[in-house]
């Protein structure tokens, strides 16, 4: 006896998942690229480049807009329940933690004008180039995690002990010691720069939360986003 | 052969003692510290066959009191073959046999000094296509009680059932018509007052709903919502949003083919808490069939 090999059906719905994952996948691209020009930019000062990337977040809202909406469509007509209920939840979760992400690249690219006031204080600088680095390492493990469905990945993510957290502490420390004529405005900068780029790195946790999540369906494993 | 008493029903809050059909079980089964789990069907290893061919297999599932249980699958799996046998209406099938037991309150129903037109009465059943009698609305109501002796006024018997099947309202005034005047909808609901107005304790449904529109539906399924606290309801349906909508647990059953004889067999995958059923299965050919992948 053998099990009865019961006809595949929902085609169509199917690839609209497999089109869903990889519009994601090619968002968490633009964002990945807007974060390697918020880093040129943190390091160089270089304003065109800062309105490259001020113009493509508008891409990435528009991503943002579209993708939910086809979510909104997606869970209106195919009434998705189990696994594809919680992808295309999780969908709708992760685009606007992507959004987000984009919008704190962008806060840190508007800081270019303020490029050689920072670059001034080499102690803060460095800490600030680290943090942008591990920020956007923590992000690109985000979208690896995305890309391969890598519930490892994801699970390092929601879970790791993170040494960026060291580096912003020691950011804040180096900020209250901080004199001299321009060091309000160094450190609302830095300040401002350093908050943005920790919370990249959060809001890349919680999309390897919620990947988590999406993989196992333990409802235990959405507690780690609201850490 | 003597007779074998079926249970008294029970009250939630009250204990179910059922020593005196099974003496040689020891100690007494007492229910009541957890009324919510307290089981009304405990179907065991039942296969279901017709003459030599096997319909359905192995089939072990606990049905609780107080719940709406709701059985799901591919067409031929076997959901109404089960579904029939908690109230022996296979028995009215010359070829069909039933091994394994199913435990009603503690009383194997199968045990051939069970009466089964009591076992009908305790059980109740609606079918898929509404199907009231040829006869006025009060009779169709009133025929099951007077068939059975039920004591009592019939004229409240009639009005509580009709009651309770949220109808009394729209037919309160012509009680004397005939119940194929009505709706599909109101028919269905004059069927499940039918059902009520013998006083079951169980509620079998074999998609009452399959022949209604969506309103009728709904009223259908409020009404199961409705009347669960007094009844256990088991249904079958096709819709997988039914069943996750009304139900509090869900078994789904499934086919295999036999290579040999190139027949099918029914088999339960899993039965579980509606929610995890339709979030998190546990088997995957059920998550494979709730997201509508395979069917």
């Amino acid at each position: 006896m053998s099990s009865h090999p019961l006809e595949p059906r929902r085609h169509g719905f199917r690839e609209e998942l497999d089109q869903l994952r990889l519009q994601v996948e090619l968002m968490g691209v633009r964002v990945d690229e807007n974060l390697e020009r918020m880093r040129e930019v943190l390091q160089s000062g270089n304003v065109p480049l800062a309105t490259l990337a001020t113009e493509a977040d508008n891409e990435i809202d528009a991503m943002n807009v579209s993708l939910t909406e086809r979510c909104y469509l997606l869970l209106s007509r195919e009434s998705p329940v189990a696994s594809d209920l919680r992808f295309i939840v999780s969908v709708l979760r992760i685009v606007s933690e992507l959004e987000r992400i984009g919008d704190l690249a962008l806060r840190v690219v508007k800081l270019a004008p303020n490029h050689d006031l920072l670059a001034r204080h080499e102690v803060l600088f460095d800490i600030l180039v680290t943090i942008s680095e591990q920020a956007v390492e923590s992000y690109r493990v985000a979208l690896r995690a995305w890309s391969a469905q890598d519930l490892q990945l994801a699970t390092e993510l929601a879970t790791q002990n993170r040494n960026l957290d060291l580096y912003y502490e020691r950011l804040v420390s180096e900020l209250q010691r901080l004199d001299g004529l321009d060091a309000v405005r160094i450190a609302m900068a830095a300040f401002a720069a350093g908050r943005s780029l920790e919370r990249i790195a959060d809001h890349s946790a919680i999309i390897g939360a919620r990947l988590r999540y999406l993989i196992t369906g333990e409802p235990a494993h959405l507690a780690a986003e609201v850490r | 052969m003597g007779q074998v008493d079926l249970p008294p029903a029970i009250e939630p809050t009250e204990s179910l003692d059922v020593e005196d059909l099974n003496p040689d079980k020891e100690p007494t089964v007492v229910l009541s510290d957890a009324p919510s789990q307290e089981v009304v069907f405990a179907v065991r290893d039942l296969d279901v066959y017709y003459g030599t061919f096997r319909a359905v297999r192995d089939v072990n599932i606990d049905v609780h009191r107080n719940e709406i249980t709701a059985f799901i699958g591919p067409s031929g799996c076997g959901k109404t073959t089960v579904l029939r046998c908690f109230n022996r209406m296979n028995d009215l099938i010359e070829t069909a046999r039933v091994d394994g037991s199913i435990q009603y309150h503690g009383v194997d129903l199968y045990d051939q000094a069970v009466n089964a037109v009591e076992v009908r009465r305790r059980i109740g059943m609606v079918f898929q296509k509404p199907n009231p009698f040829p006869k006025s609305i009060y009779d169709n109501v009133a025929y099951g009680p007077k068939l059975v002796g039920r004591k009592g006024n019939m004229d409240d018997i009639v009005e509580k059932a009709l009651h309770r099947a949220a109808l009394w309202d729209e037919v309160k005034d012509r009680l004397k018509a005939s119940g194929l005047g009505l709706s599909g909808g109101q028919q269905q609901r004059l069927c499940i007052a039918r059902a009520i107005a013998n006083d079951p304790e169980v509620l079998l449904m074999d998609e009452p709903c399959s022949a209604l529109d969506p309103i009728a539906t709904a009223r259908i399924e409020d009404l199961m919502q409705e009347i669960k606290d007094d009844y256990t309801i088991i249904i079958v349906t096709h819709n997988m949003q039914q069943a996750a909508r009304v139900s509090d647990r869900t078994a789904f059953f499934t086919t295999e083919v036999n290579s040999e004889s190139d027949t099918r067999t029914g088999l339960l995958v899993e039965c579980d808490s509606t929610d995890k059923m339709f979030s998190n299965p546990s088997d995957e050919r059920t998550e494979n069939y709730v997201t509508g992948r395979f069917g």
